[in-house]
């Protein structure tokens, strides 16, 4: 019993033995291999795939750019919903607050052409803070629809699209949008592989105070040195 | 002759036999000795315990940060290799000016070499995020980018010079042991190209640093000349203490001429060195600007953080003393001006090298923030073993250098 | 001890035994020296003993992995499974690890509209979030500055403003890589462990870097980072989709770097330092592309680079309005 134990002992650990040395060799010897030898073929195996995906990266492009089969996804605008509506201050009988369309209250008052701020309104929007430049409620305000918004020659505009009574007088503005350059997005940057979603112009300024508002900074690196936290530079 | 003895008695004493004889004889000693190599292995194995745990939990155990992200490990390297280059301020007068007394203690400038090369190298490795991956910076194993990056250069020349050394050392000791006479053919072109190989690995070294236009502190064609001047004053400075400790612990004395001529090399190489350092000086805080702020930050402290300038103005009084010691003329007769003047100057340029110059480097960052960096405990611990271990290997080697010499003397 | 009674010189080479130390007159001293050796060599395994748990961490596999540029499609595949599956392991969740290759043609640049950049920090957040970034110190890729008006001197910035921004007398830059043409982190790096890409995007592999950080030195812009612990991120923050080559977890010890969130930007998405910011006053796009975003800002808008006269290059863009 006690001797073929022994003898099975030995065996394996002599096994164990030449498989570390034989892990060794293999090592060194790979190694050297994969430095000397495979780095030439690595190389041609790396080059080789890498024609391989630029010939069909280069097939799509053709057949994207050929104007017959162009395939471009959307960019896309966000729009408001709809005109604004007015919380009352009332709450209906499941305590849901109850808001009213501008044209609920605005049907029966005459518009004022000359408000321009806050304190010209004796009745409601008094607390509204207004700060847009010199121009009265009704530049933009539809006086013979408070439903809808008013461009600068008059003609009715639906408040969803706001952005066409923006770019009136914020061309600049406008035309940097257009490219990109102004205004939050998400999506793609390459259109051939997905749309786009931009902002709207009303999703980051305020149409009565468009001044980009205050913020405070939420996150900071933690370095270490920072501990205990540096106050000044 | 002895050698004709020793040549009979054993014809076929193959080198690493002599190598194994030696580890033998330079591990023999009295008790003073064994309390140093005891006290070194100690230090160095605390070192090498710190590094250890410094690899297993990550260098957030040091105190550099991506600010910092250079510390006191490479700046020790930056001395340590000045320290090997200035070993060639032997070689040079004893093989291009023939001084004969220089060429008989030229070895022990050889073997200041070879432990300061190895002590850099130990503080290039530690230094290393994944020291597991070392392989990859050799050639053909690994994937080295050159001749385009300053490190892989000074990978390759620091190990050049290390072997080169090692041949030249190794080679005469083991003639020496034989009884032979060297043959000039295998060592004498090995000398002249460790010479020109010394001026390299420093120049190299000083490339690494002064080749990037991000670092304005760094970047100034200056910097390879100040780093081999003041090389020429740690590395003579270091080769003396060396030989004094040597008279006094084992009797192997060197004849008065090599240190004066050291001293010498001492006096005219830190007066250029003094003389690069103030128009460097000068040129950053005259003009001002950007350029200034590292060095306004190093010396006069900036925005109220002042944490390298104990430092700096340590090194410059060490500097201007030693420099002064060096000029007496007590400095060139044997006594305690010319050892004082050696630390001094060797304390002052480590300074000057290391804290004074790869720490501002880094300090404003290239964003222009103040971070200040304080060595942790465990980088003081890897660098002390990294010099208690250098200490270690040139013990033995002088150890060995002393007795094959004192052999000669004994049976010649 | 009596060592010195011992004549420490016997005459070398009187008998030539096989081991010269053996020949070495008192064999209490070998004994000793024997003894010392072995103690010390104790002594030294006991002192290095805290690297014995990196078998563990570190696979043969992992050790002897080849240079990213010399693996073949299917060792890539290899180990983008051994990752997924180390991931799987220790935190327990599915991760995708993929390598989209650079599109042919297109070459990235980025702009940012100072005039707009209120320094409210998202981007940094986002980036933190998206690459999957250790979350003890709340890294990320990017740093903003806080700058007074009227000077372009980093010197007078700040990046560690705690309060409602902008401050009226301020205005703000954030910097991250620029993603250099003339890269002098590439330069530097000994062992070819980072490189620039055919689209301009400077890349790391983050299993070849040893860790030297010559390219933190390197580098005029702070772009850098250097993992000085493991990452930690908690299972249920990771992204788990990962580019091999950008925002999958990052081993400790290497260094990584912003790269424009190539496993987006090379499928055609925005980054997403982009898409969170929420003044919009990030541009990304197409260089070679005529029509791009980023084009119309670089012919319509003045722009400039930071520290242009430094020869690097960058693809990285500020401007201003009007």
């Amino acid at each position: 019993m006690r001797v073929p134990g022994e003898i099975a002992m030995t065996r394996r650990r002599r096994r164990r033995r030449s498989v570390v040395v034989g892990l060794l060799v293999c090592a060194t010897a790979a190694g050297w291999y994969a430095g000397s030898a495979s780095r030439g073929a690595g190389q041609v195996d790396a080059q080789s795939s890498k024609q391989s995906t630029a010939n069909t990266r280069d097939v799509q492009r053709t057949v994207e750019n050929s104007p017959s089969s162009m395939r471009r996804f959307a960019v896309s605008i966000r729009k408001p919903e709809g005109p604004p509506r007015v919380i009352t201050g009332l709450t209906d009988l499941h305590g849901n607050p109850v808001t009213a369309a501008c044209s609920t209250c605005h049907s029966t008052r005459k518009p004022n052409s000359t408000n321009r701020t806050a304190q010209d309104l004796n009745e409601f929007h008094g607390n509204l803070k207004i700060s847009h430049g010199a121009i009265s409620c009704l530049s933009c305000h539809n006086g013979e629809d408070y439903d809808a918004l008013k461009l600068a020659d008059g003609r009715r505009l639906e408040f969803t699209e706001v952005m066409t009574l923006c770019a009136q007088c914020h061309g600049p503005q406008m035309k940097a949008y257009e490219h990109g350059a102004h205004g939050g997005m998400t999506g793609h940057w390459d259109l051939s592989r997905g749309p786009q979603v931009k902002n709207n112009c009303v999703d980051c300024h305020n149409p009565h105070a468009p001044q980009f508002p205050k913020m405070q900074p939420t996150f900071k690196p933690k370095d270490r040195f920072l501990e205990p936290p540096r106050t000044a530079h | 002759m002895s050698s004709t003895r020793t040549d009979s008695v054993n014809p076929t004493r193959s080198y690493p036999h002599f190598l194994w004889w030696g580890l033998g004889e330079a591990t023999n000693g009295g008790i003073l000795f064994y309390v140093w190599m005891f006290v070194l292995t100690a230090i160095s194995l605390v070192g090498a315990n710190a590094w250890a745990n410094q690899v297993a939990q990550g260098m957030i155990v040091t105190g550099m940060t991506d600010h910092v992200s250079w510390g006191l490990y490479i700046a020790n390297f930056t001395f340590c290799v000045g320290l090997a280059a200035g070993g060639v301020m032997m070689v040079i007068p004893a093989y291009l000016y023939d001084d004969e007394e220089m060429h008989k203690v030229v070895i022990i400038g050889e073997a200041v070499a070879i432990a300061a090369i190895v002590m850099s190298t130990l503080s290039v490795v530690v230094d290393l995020g994944r020291p597991d991956r070392f392989w990859h910076l050799l050639p053909i194993i690994g994937r080295v980018n050159w001749p385009m990056s300053m490190l892989t250069w000074d990978v390759i020349v620091l190990n050049g010079y290390l072997l080169i050394n090692l041949h030249i050392v190794g080679y005469l000791l083991y003639m020496r042991f034989l009884g032979r006479k060297p043959n000039p053919a295998w060592y004498v072109p090995f000398v002249f190209l460790s010479i020109i190989w010394a001026i390299s690995i420093h120049t190299v070294t000083a490339f690494l640093y002064c080749g990037l236009g991000g670092r304005p502190f760094w970047n100034t064609a200056l910097l390879a000349p100040r780093f081999l001047a003041s090389a020429f004053v740690s590395g003579p400075a270091f080769i003396i203490l060396v030989m004094r400790v040597l008279r006094i612990t084992t009797g192997y004395s060197a004849p008065p001429g090599p240190a004066r001529t050291l001293i010498q090399i001492i006096r005219v190489a830190m007066t250029i060195n003094l003389i690069m350092l103030a128009s460097e000086l000068f040129t950053l805080f005259y003009a001002g600007g950007a350029h200034a702020a590292s060095a306004q930050y190093l010396f006069f402290g900036s925005h109220g953080h002042h944490g390298l300038v104990p430092w700096i103005w340590t090194a410059i009084v060490c500097n201007l003393v030693g420099t002064v010691l060096f000029f007496m003329p007590a400095a060139l007769e044997r006594g305690g001006i010319r050892i004082a003047a050696c630390v001094l100057c060797i304390v002052g340029i480590w300074i000057e090298k290391g804290m004074g110059l790869i720490i501002p480097g880094f300090i404003p960052s290239t964003l222009h923030e103040i971070v200040e960096y304080t060595p942790s405990l465990v980088e003081w611990k890897v660098t002390a073993g990294i010099w208690a271990f250098g200490f270690l290997l040139l013990t033995v080697l002088l150890k060995l250098i002393a007795k094959v010499f004192a052999g000669d003397h004994v049976t010649g | 001890m009596n060592n010195d009674d011992v004549p420490a010189d016997k005459p070398r080479g009187t008998s030539g035994p096989l081991l010269p130390i053996l020949n070495q007159p008192s064999t209490r001293r070998t004994a000793l020296k024997v003894a010392g050796a072995a103690l010390g060599l104790a002594a030294f395994g006991q002192a290095i003993s805290p690297l014995w748990s990196i078998p563990e961490n570190i696979s043969v596999d992992e050790f002897l992995q080849r240079h990213y540029k010399e693996l073949s499609d299917d060792d890539k595949q290899r180990i983008f499974r051994r990752l997924e599956a180390e991931t799987k392991q220790e935190l327990g969740i599915e991760v995708t690890i993929f390598d989209p290759p650079p599109i042919p043609g297109v070459r990235f640049g980025y702009a940012i509209n100072l005039s707009k950049c209120n320094g409210n920090g998202k981007c940094m957040e986002a980036c933190n979030k998206e690459n999957n970034h250790h979350r003890g110190v709340d890294q990320s890729y990017i740093r903003v500055l806080e700058m007074p008006k009227g000077s372009m001197d980093m010197e007078q910035g700040n990046t560690t403003y705690d309060h409602a921004v902008p401050q009226d007398d301020k205005f703000y830059m954030p910097v991250q890589c620029q993603q250099c043409e003339n890269p002098p982190c590439v330069s530097a790096c000994p062992v070819e462990a980072t490189w620039r890409e055919d689209d301009g995007i400077v890349v790391v592999d983050y299993n070849w870097c040893i860790g030297c950080r010559y390219c933190e030195a390197a580098c005029p812009y702070h772009a850098r980072r250097f993992n000085w612990e493991e990452p930690e991120i908690p299972a249920d923050e990771v992204n788990p989709n990962q580019g091999y080559l950008s925002n999958r977890i990052r081993p400790q010890g290497t260094m990584e770097k912003c790269h424009f969130c190539l496993h987006r930007t090379r499928e055609g998405r925005l980054p997403a330092c982009l898409e969170a910011c929420p003044t919009g006053a990030r541009v990304f796009g197409d260089l070679n592309d005529p029509e791009s975003d980023i084009n119309w800002v670089l012919k319509n808008k003045r722009v400039f680079v930071l520290k242009e006269e430094l020869g690097t290059r960058p693809n990285f863009f500020y401007f201003f309005d009007s």
